[in-house]
């Protein structure tokens, strides 16, 4: 049984016996992995304190080949995001952030891109430095953009998500259907029946984050207020459920 | 043992015993035959041990912490000082602190940490108790000793937004190098909290 090596992001922990820690982290290389690290809670121990919540870790692991919880042998702390420590709403932000990669990813599942954006985003989340005001709901946001993009659930806004159409340019406002995945032209509004009102310029706030570049960080607080209901509805009916910490961040902003 | 016969007394005290943190069904069975072997005065006190803890065990009115009796021993120890005061998240916290025999304050015990992602919000938390002891007034400083985890980091840092207006000093643990230890082995963590916490001689 060779020893494999990576890099990885706690997303949680949980205690086994008096010493021993369960932990499901998030690697670069392998994706998602649970992994069983004997000693853990020891003060001394091999594993440095590196098993707290979102802390990013160097690890050496022993992968099991019968399905079961993988041996953890080493970690080192690389990183720990110590901003988030000083600002609720960017803590919460960051909770969300792992509650979207341990629920939604798979074991063995690998997405080094999207592992690349969630350290860019922990970087960022923390107390306000610019007048503008808080950026964590922004930031939240353009990572739940793409958690869907890189899963392949990015919504549809540029056509109709119903028929394909391109939708008639000018209206103020669009219609947006988490069912169909997007927003829906006039002619398909009638058959889809979880349509909501959505403004244009939420719309085409919500393109940017999906873009490269930095439009998608000026944004008027209303649309913000409007593209977090939107993604929060389109995010609970993928999952099956509200995520936990989607009314955190609805009572932060 | 089918699964349709009521479980014997020596199979319920396996199922039961197995339901403990750490134990598995070959250390429960060891332990119930031990039992069995044990004299009965033994095993008596043993239950009347568990039963007490269930029928005696209360929260203390003041701090939370496990008591007896109405107040714990601490909040009733008069030569402690009611202006003092240090959060904790768990009974053996208050027992771990104690040890250092070096505070003489009294403690605020939380019963837990806010884990929004193990939904364990405020609402299970003694906060609101926390809250009630602060305005009553009397309180000069909290000392926030939650763990030094993300969570534990978070669980301070709500209770500090509550209690910013409230015009107590809040202050918490020291965190760094363990004393007796040498630089050469500590951890970058530990090393940055050292610099970060420096204090004048």
């Amino acid at each position: 049984m060779a020893a494999e090596k990576g890099i990885a992001l706690v997303l949680r922990t949980t205690d086994y016996s008096e010493t021993s820690r369960i932990a499901t982290l998030w690697t670069r290389e392998y994706g998602k992995i649970r992994v069983l690290a004997k000693g853990a809670r020891r003060l001394k121990s091999s594993f440095e304190n590196a098993l707290d919540l979102l802390t990013l870790c160097s690890i050496v692991f022993l992968r099991k080949s019968s399905g079961g919880l993988d041996l953890l042998t080493e970690a080192q702390v690389v990183q720990r995001f110590s901003r988030l420590r000083t600002h609720l709403p960017a803590l919460y932000g960051a909770y969300y952030l792992a509650e979207l990669l341990a629920d939604w990813t798979e074991d063995y599942d690998p997405h080094p891109m999207l592992f690349d954006q969630a350290l860019t985003t922990l970087q960022e989340l923390g107390p306000p430095v610019s007048p503008e005001g808080d950026a964590t709901p922004v930031l939240v946001m353009r990572f739940e953009m793409q958690v869907l993009s890189e899963l392949g659930y990015r919504p549809v806004l540029e056509g109709c998500a119903s028929c394909g159409d391109p939708l008639a340019p000018g209206e103020v406002r669009r219609h947006f259907s988490v069912a169909a995945g997007g927003v829906i032209c006039a002619n398909c509004q009638g058959s889809v029946r979880d349509r909501q009102p959505l403004a244009l310029e939420t719309v085409q706030w919500l393109q940017t984050l999906a873009e490269p570049g930095d439009h998608w960080r000026h944004v008027a607080s209303h649309v913000a207020l409007e593209g977090r209901r939107v993604l929060g509805q389109y995010v609970t009916y993928l999952l099956g459920r509200r995520p936990r910490l989607l009314s955190y961040l609805e009572r932060g902003s | 043992m089918s699964g349709t016969e009521p479980l014997g007394a020596i199979d319920r005290l396996i199922q039961e015993l197995n339901r403990l943190p750490g134990i598995g069904p070959k250390t429960a069975e060891r332990l119930a035959h031990h039992l069995l072997a044990a004299s009965r005065v033994q095993v008596m006190a043993l239950a009347e041990a568990l039963r007490a803890i269930k029928d005696n065990i209360r929260r203390c009115q003041q701090c939370c912490n496990l008591t007896e009796g109405e107040l714990c021993a601490i909040c009733r120890d008069p030569r402690r000082d009611p202006a003092l005061l240090c959060v904790v998240e768990q009974p053996r916290d208050v027992t771990a602190l104690e040890r250092s025999h070096t505070y003489r304050g009294l403690y605020h015990v939380l019963h837990g940490r806010l884990a929004p992602l193990e939904n364990v919000g405020p609402e299970q938390l003694t906060i609101p108790q926390l809250l009630q002891r602060v305005q009553k007034g009397g309180v000069r400083e909290i000392i926030m000793a939650t763990n030094p985890t993300l969570e534990g980091d978070g669980t301070a840092l709500y209770l500090s937004s509550l209690l910013a207006q409230s015009g107590v000093t809040l202050t918490r643990l020291a965190r760094g190098l363990p004393s007796g230890s040498v630089l050469e082995f500590a951890n970058n963590q530990m090393l940055a909290d050292a610099l970060e916490g420096r204090r004048a001689f």
